[in-house]
């Protein structure tokens, strides 16, 4: 396939698969997740089960404009477990994808990790992956991770990383190029990240990960500037060409983001990974057009590999 | 000139000015001898600290002209290396070797701190040269007897004085193998993780002047077809120069085997001093204790840090 390499042409390539992906959202009664998802029913890669009181669901919808007979509405008052239901229906195949709406996240998530009746794989990593769209940037740009995980061990970067590039390899770039980001390019104990970041690379030299290009430690210049190579004197693979940045700490990856989405016009769409079944989880100062792409996202993803 | 035999070291020394070898408590047939062989072929000055009277009685029963040595008198063991090494801080001596006296004694007078020939916080090791029938070039390799279980900071020190002692055989860019339990980048079995993070440094810059491959399991090191059955490419694979061990049992191993297996001629010296210092021990051949002394002869006067 042709690779994806911009959000709109994300929605773009999920539109025309002509299938239709039903996402289960908890808690429903939230105007920003009503819009969103909305759209997505609208141009029909999307089909919608809102979780919620149906009586509040309505007057959201009444007051956006948007009829609410074009979702399946399940009501539950405010005793019921929303977001334990929505995971039941993800878990049981009635639905394709799982989304966060007017629910504390920790709650959320508590459902979503349920030993018993949630959506992670015994052991699994949980984490999460965001694509963004730079206007200064030639391609769209996978990082990893903004939201879950604080301080990823070895172990967890390895996850993060092959998230990443499950996810960009889903976009049709098949050999992506992964950047394992810290402050210098140098092996020092003085930052014990480059320490995991040169072994990591290594594994990927040796095979033990697949399907990429990877390197490590670097900057963001060496990861993003095919200039600063040269300057530098770092001879490295991904040559200022990185698909995927692999961040230290949750710190630097969400100020990364953020710093970029205010000050550089950025866009996102993300994704929690290591789930059974794509979830999405927004936060509620993310625009709506993120809101969208990350439907969108949830829906590549939900599809046939 | 690479050299690939250890003979080949007395037609690189021959025509250079001679360096003075100072022998600490040199009063044993077998120190006297081995530096009167290094004297006759013209390849060091040798001067004997030790007790005058005990030095002659030797020369006689040995048939050795004691005017060809300059004679230091000193009535101990530990007064002499502790002279030995005074002669070598005044500029009196190029490099030391050790006589009749304990390797405790000698290594005490070394490291001493006040009027020793250590620089602050340098690292003493061990460095082997060894020539084996069964392979096309000289091998170098350590640590076999000073550092029993060096961490990251002294093997990278190791990796440094066996690429300086490469550099002086002529070999300009050396091919440095490090020794591991697997070629697999295992973070969890420390000569792996070791192997991986000394290879990006070098890949980075931060050790200079070889090629440097790892981790590498021992047969990956020596010999093309296992790196190559393994899927593992490197130009260092089959063609090593050089072989960092990851503790002093592996290295011991592999160097007493060099003699009592594989029928080869070794020598050695201690590095990380002010100037090199030879420590053979009785059992090795005198053919052994003449390459030691051509070998410090070789790294001497050129600084050692």
């Amino acid at each position: 396939m042709t690779p994806i390499r911009s959000l709109p042409a994300l929605a773009e390539h999920v539109r025309a698969l002509g299938t239709r992906t039903r996402i289960a959202v908890a808690a429903a009664e939230d105007p920003n997740t009503i819009t969103s998802i909305a759209r997505a029913v609208s141009e029909g890669f999307a089909e919608a089960i809102l979780l919620g009181a149906k009586e509040r669901i309505e007057q959201v919808c009444a007051l956006a404009g948007i009829d609410p007979a074009r979702f399946q509405i399940i009501d539950l008052g405010p005793d019921s477990d929303v977001s334990g239901e929505a995971v039941r229906l993800v878990r049981s195949g009635e639905a394709d994808v799982l989304m966060k709406g007017l629910v504390g996240t920790d709650k959320f998530l508590k459902a979503v990790l349920n030993k018993e009746k949630g959506l992670l794989p015994p052991k699994a990593v949980m984490s999460y992956v965001c694509a963004l769209e730079l206007p200064k940037y030639r391609k769209l740009l996978f990082i990893s991770d903004t939201a879950v995980l604080p301080y990823p061990d070895l172990e967890q970067k390895v996850a993060m990383l092959n998230y990443s590039v499950q996810m960009a390899r889903r976009f049709g770039i098949d050999q992506p190029k992964v950047a394992l980001i810290t402050a210098s390019e140098k092996v020092t104990a003085g930052l014990p990240n480059t320490f995991d970041h040169a072994l990591i690379a290594k594994m990927a030299q040796r095979g033990q990960i697949k399907n990429c290009v990877v390197d490590g430690p670097l900057d963001v210049f060496l990861a993003c500037d095919p200039a600063a190579g040269g300057i530098k004197g770092v001879s490295t693979p991904i040559a200022g060409e990185a698909d995927i940045l692999i961040f230290p700490s949750l710190e630097a990856a969400n100020a990364f983001y953020k710093g970029l989405m205010l000050f550089a016009g950025g866009e996102l769409a993300g994704l929690i990974q290591g789930t059974l079944k794509p979830v999405v989880v927004m936060s509620r100062s993310e625009s709506a057009a993120s809101k969208y792409y990350s439907v969108a996202l949830s829906c590549l993803m939900a599809g046939e590999k | 000139m690479q050299i690939t035999k250890l003979d080949q070291m007395f037609e690189i020394l021959k025509p250079r000015p001679n360096k003075r070898l100072v022998a600490a408590w040199a009063v044993d047939a077998h120190t006297i001898c081995a530096v009167h062989q290094a004297v006759e072929m013209d390849l060091v000055e040798g001067i004997l600290v030790g007790d005058e009277k005990l030095i002659k009685r030797v020369c006689e029963a040995e048939k050795i002209d004691p005017s060809s040595f300059r004679i230091v008198h000193s009535a101990s063991d530990t007064a002499a290396a502790a002279k030995a090494v005074a002669m070598i801080n005044a500029g009196e001596g190029d490099f030391l070797m050790k006589g009749l006296l304990s390797t405790d004694r000698y290594m005490k007078a070394i490291l001493n701190k006040e009027r020793g020939l250590m620089e602050n916080g340098a690292i003493l090791s061990h460095v082997t040269v060894a020539e084996i029938p069964t392979y096309h070039k000289l091998l170098v390799f350590g640590d076999v007897a000073i550092i029993p279980l060096p961490d990251l900071a002294q093997k990278v020190a190791i990796t440094n004085y066996l690429i300086r002692t490469a550099h002086f055989l002529g070999i300009a860019k050396p091919k440095v193998g490090i020794q591991a339990a697997s070629e697999q980048t295992l973070p969890k079995i420390p000569s792996c993780a070791d192997g991986a993070l000394i290879a990006k440094m070098a890949q980075r810059g931060q050790i200079k002047g070889a090629s440097v491959e790892g981790p590498l399991g021992f047969d990956l090191i020596v010999d093309e077809e296992s790196a190559r059955i393994k899927g593992v490419q490197s130009e260092v694979c089959g063609d090593a120069d050089c072989i960092l061990f990851p503790n002093i049992e592996a290295g011991n191993c592999f160097y007493k085997s060099v003699v009592k297996l594989m029928k080869g001629e070794l020598c050695a010296i201690v590095m990380g001093a002010r100037v090199p210092c030879v420590l053979t021990s009785r059992g090795d051949s005198e053919r052994s204790k003449l390459y030691s002394i051509a070998l410090a002869a070789l790294l001497a006067g050129a600084g050692q840090q």
